[in-house]
């Protein structure tokens, strides 16, 4: 059955835009040794080891069958696994599973991304081959280039998070100025996270209000920057973590459901049954799943805080009332209270999110890991006043259909 | 094991190079069959999990527009990069959880998208080895093969009679991609070279595949009323240090995933408690020192157990009865390709390439360079 | 790229690639099916048997049933916008499409606004995304009644579909 584990370290790298002092290998063991020496343990008393990245920004493949030598894989049971921008809550499910399965006492989970190591910027080469093959296809029957360009460039930066955004704005309310609001939240927190990427201390939404317009609604100062980083959790069964960690994140409950093709188009440039990328159904069930196996009845009440993945601030609100933390259409308002502030009733991604902070490999793991942070009180500058003893970590990913949802509570299931 | 496991349903594509079918329809078909096979509706399944890579399919997020085929809308969904035995075991560790009782395993590549062997060169160390551009995985494994031939004595007949008895096996098997039933030692010492003393006829065929495997918990296979369920007893798996840091003539990682494995089973004498072996081996010199890793032979003597017919369809310990790697290579469907052939042997379904009386069966799946990454599979029948 | 200008100690450049260039996928015949109905003017969509849903552009499978979608059926030319997008002004050196500028090739024109548009046309259950023409950025709306800009002269290729206009009364 679903043997108890705790994440009883953490361990993650200073995040910029160019990490030229180590090389992937060694962002990812810096990581690694990190999460360990939070622990007080050792690579030999790690059973297993899970990684993942998008391999596609960085050009190995499989880049864990040679870095592996660096994050302690010769001669342990290593899995990688990769699922887009969910790859690190999957990582990170993924070491919780090993550990609660039974066979193995102790895992590693260890995600990371050096967006630097391709030439271009926000390695387009990976990302655009998520619907490459779609692309060529699609030309040579005649797609319009002029077409082409109207609909895919103009969002280049933001792909469907701004029809997604709209599809939100036009339903519940929400104005830009709610965007703008937060996106200065996440910078204002970033910047009393020592490890984050764009931290502007004291960011007021008139500064990014200044930015200039991508495509109405999105500025450029709503949008994730592409960082270079790692972040590493380790996780252990019961009775080591009592006895190794005064206060464990323990597992309550995971899922990562899919829904159908959100972008636009299925392989082959087919349509796709969903009209509104808003919705995210997938996000309401992993939610549902994630909460009934934590025994979680009224998330509004019992959710004490929310690591979500939102590299464009709309999804902040869009994913939190999927997560069921507020109710439908109204996230925006109870942001604009300052209800998701640090010393807010629900305070939302203190970390700054990964609207600060965008290794895409490591980012949805990073979620684990702050939520984690801050049920163990260890999160520093950036620990919310209040006592955590639940949080909600989550990921979205692939073509805006993949989800991972992890709840991390202060006591054991 | 607390909460047992087992298979309950299989099915495979086959396999052959440029399926004339989309990827999404590959995988579809397959899925399909599996569920049918199993005797379940997409409705009851708890979580999937895939098996595909990047690089291979030439596409970011690989399994990202699959979803749909796998059968996977609104369901609990991995994915496990590399082999589909891995995804096995991900998937197998879900279902011991109690989070889910019934889970869809899938793997597969399109070999004909892009030249694998040049993928696996994208895999090297990218300071060194990749700058240096000598490398790529056969000319590892030709390193790996002669360094084995002369610290052993084994001669290249020896390797020439694995691809022999696996070509000659993959021609009952109707799935396979390459059957040659009567092809000879010394055509296959004439067939092209490669890298020395690697040749074509030694090296695994390419193939563009699919396989999907169901599996579920003890109290769903009772309620389910399988008819033959075939339960995973052990599992292990492990990986080696990077090409150049690790000895080459032996697979030391599989030797500790196969402690694993048996440990988990109950298995104190592989050769005697095993009835059959299904191994991935991707040139024929590795299932010689897979044997040797596996405990059915000592360091440098599994060429005895090919010469003396101990590992022949008839033999004493038929290995690799489907024809292996050697037969068809859907590269991250090996794996789980194996996992099917073991099944259909413990259940009786493998039609011409049959072996009787199969209660006890061995799946092995690797990746990496020279068999770098490596999980096994221990699987029994009622 | 500025990544050259800063020499650190602790680490050097090397180089590599990945070339996606020289991939191949199969695709399906889909596509040629949607393009030979727009030289006719008509929107063809893929149609599931179990749930209902329709299509467009089409596509084989229906994930939700796992099932095949092999019916077809047309679509209306007229449909609503679900959502749209409104670019900033066109200038130099903003898109990039291949490495070429389209304002230097032609492809878009000098200060203007480009509105991208998800139209779910009567009888869809998916979005079409295009451009919408004819139209002012003011009058835009969600909801709003559109009908399809066909090519002049038709030739059984994606951009018969110029776009969408808004229905305006007579």
């Amino acid at each position: 059955m679903f043997r108890n584990c705790a994440i009883i370290g953490c361990g993650q790298t200073k995040h910029t835009s160019r990490r030229r002092d180590v090389s992937v290998a060694e962002l990812a063991q810096q990581a690694v040794q990190a999460a360990l020496d939070d622990a007080g343990i050792t690579m030999k008393d790690v059973g297993c080891v899970v990684s993942g990245n998008m391999q596609g920004f960085g050009g190995v493949a499989q880049p864990e069958q040679w870095l592996g030598d660096w994050i302690g894989c010769p001669g342990k049971p290593a899995i990688r696994i990769a699922t887009g921008g969910t790859t690190g809550g999957s990582v990170g499910q993924g070491a919780c599973y090993t550990v609660a399965s039974g066979m193995y006492d102790v895992s590693i989970g260890v995600a990371w991304e050096k967006h630097s190591d391709s030439k271009e910027a926000g390695a387009t080469t990976g990302l655009m081959h998520v619907g490459m093959g779609n692309l060529f296809h699609a030309l040579t029957y005649g797609l319009s280039l002029r077409n082409l360009i109207a609909t895919s460039a103009v969002g280049a930066a933001a792909g469907v998070a701004v029809y997604q955004a709209m599809f939100y704005m036009h339903r519940s309310g929400c104005k830009q100025e709610h965007l703008d609001m937060v996106a200065a939240k996440a910078r204002r927190n970033a910047a009393k996270n020592q490890y984050a990427h764009l931290q502007w201390p004291n960011c007021r939404p008139e500064d990014i209000a200044k930015t200039e317009t991508i495509a109405w609604p999105f500025r450029y100062g709503h949008v994730c920057p592409a960082s270079d980083g790692a972040s590493c959790i380790v996780v252990a069964e019961e009775k080591t973590a009592k006895r190794l960690c005064k206060q464990p994140a323990w597992f309550l409950g995971l899922a990562s459901y899919s829904d159908e093709e959100n972008q636009l188009q299925s392989e082959n440039f087919g349509g796709v049954g969903v009209i509104d990328p808003s919705e995210q159904m997938g996000c309401r069930v992993s939610a549902k799943k994630a909460y009934a196996m934590a025994g979680i009845t009224d998330p509004q009440k019992e959710i004490d805080l929310a690591e979500i993945y939102q590299p464009f601030p709309s999804q902040e609100l869009i994913f939190s009332e999927r997560l069921g933390l507020f109710d439908d259409g109204t996230a925006w308002r109870h942001m604009e209270k300052g209800e998701t502030d640090i010393n807010g009733r629900l305070p939302i991604s203190v970390s700054g999110g990964v609207n600060a902070t965008n290794a895409i490999g490591s980012s949805a793991l990073q979620r684990i890991l702050e939520a984690a942070l801050q049920i163990q009180g260890k999160a520093g500058e950036h620990q919310v006043p209040k006592k955590v003893r639940k949080a909600v970590a989550h990921g979205w990913g692939g073509v805006t259909n993949y989800i991972t949802c992890t709840v991390l509570g202060d006591s054991p299931r | 094991m607390e909460k047992r496991i087992a298979i309950i349903g299989y099915a495979q594509s086959r396999h052959q190079y440029d399926v004339q079918k989309t990827r999404e329809d590959l995988v579809f078909d397959v899925a399909k069959e599996a569920l049918a096979n199993a005797g379940i509706l997409r409705e009851e399944l708890g979580t999937v999990v895939t098996a595909s890579t990047d690089f291979l399919d030439g596409r970011t997020i690989s399994n990202v527009f699959l979803s749909m085929a796998v059968g996977a809308f609104l369901k609990d969904e991995s994915k496990v990069e590399e082999d589909g035995a891995a995804a096995l075991q991900y998937a197998m560790m879900k279902l011991m959880t109690g989070t889910y009782d019934v889970a869809l395993v899938e793997a597969h590549t399109v070999g004909w998208q892009f030249n694998p062997h040049q993928v696996a060169a994208y895999t090297l160390d990218p300071l060194v080895d990749r700058q240096i551009g000598l490398l790529n995985d056969i000319a590892a494994s030709a390193i790996q093969a002669n360094m084995y031939m002369n610290k052993y004595g084994v001669s290249v007949e020896d390797l020439a009679a694995v691809s022999v008895k696996n070509l000659g096996n993959a021609a009952n098997n109707e799935f396979a991609a390459r059957r040659l039933p009567d092809v000879s030692v010394g055509e296959v010492l004439k067939s092209k070279l490669y890298y020395d003393p690697l040749r074509e006829l030694m090296i695994s065929q390419t193939a563009d595949g699919c396989a999907v495997v169901i599996i579920a918990s003890e109290d769903k296979v009772r309620k389910l009323g399988v008819e033959c369920p075939v339960w995973i007893e052990g599992v292990g798996c492990c990986q080696e240090a990077y090409l150049r840091d690790r000895d080459l003539v032996s697979l030391s990682g599989l030797k500790s995933a196969a402690q694993s494995a048996y440990q988990m089973a109950g298995i104190t004498n592989p050769f005697t408690d095993l009835d059959l072996a299904e191994v991935t081996e991707r040139f024929a010199h590795e299932e010689l020192l897979i044997c040797e890793a596996l405990g059915l032979a000592r360091e440098g003597r599994a060429k005895e157990l090919v010469n003396n017919g101990v590992t022949a369809l008839g033999g004493d310990l038929p290995v690799n009865a489907s024809g292996g790697a050697l037969g068809a290579d859907p590269i991250c469907a090996t794996g789980l390709v194996r996992v099917v052939e073991c099944v259909r042997q413990i259940r009786g379904e493998a039609g011409t390439h049959q072996v009787p009386g199969v209660k006890r069966a061995l799946a092995h799946g690797q990746f990496g360079l020279c068999a770098q990454k490596n999980t096994v599979l221990i699987l029994g029948g009622e | 790229m500025a990544y050259l200008k800063d020499e650190r100690p602790e680490t050097m450049m090397v180089e590599g690639d990945w070339q996606v260039g020289a991939y191949r996928w199969k695709a399906p015949r889909l596509l040629e099916e949607f393009s030979a109905g727009l030289k006719e003017k008509k929107i063809i969509g893929s149609m599931c048997m179990g749930c209902g849903k329709v299509i467009t552009q089409p596509r084989h499978l229906c994930g939700r049933c796992h099932r095949r979608m092999d019916e077809r059926c047309v679509l209306s030319d007229w449909g609503t916008i679900t959502c749209f997008v409104i670019s900033p002004k066109v200038e130099k050196g903003k898109y990039k499409l291949f490495g070429m500028d389209p304002v230097d090739t032609g492809t878009l024109k000098l200060g203007e606004i480009l509105i991208p548009v998800f139209v779910r046309f009567d009888g869809a259950d998916s979005n079409i995304n295009c451009l919408l023409l004819n139209a002012k950025p003011e009058e835009v709306f969600i909801g709003m009644r559109v009908k399809v800009v066909w090519a002049k002269e038709p030739k059984g290729q994606m951009a018969d579909l110029e776009g969408v206009e808004p229905i305006r009364e007579k």
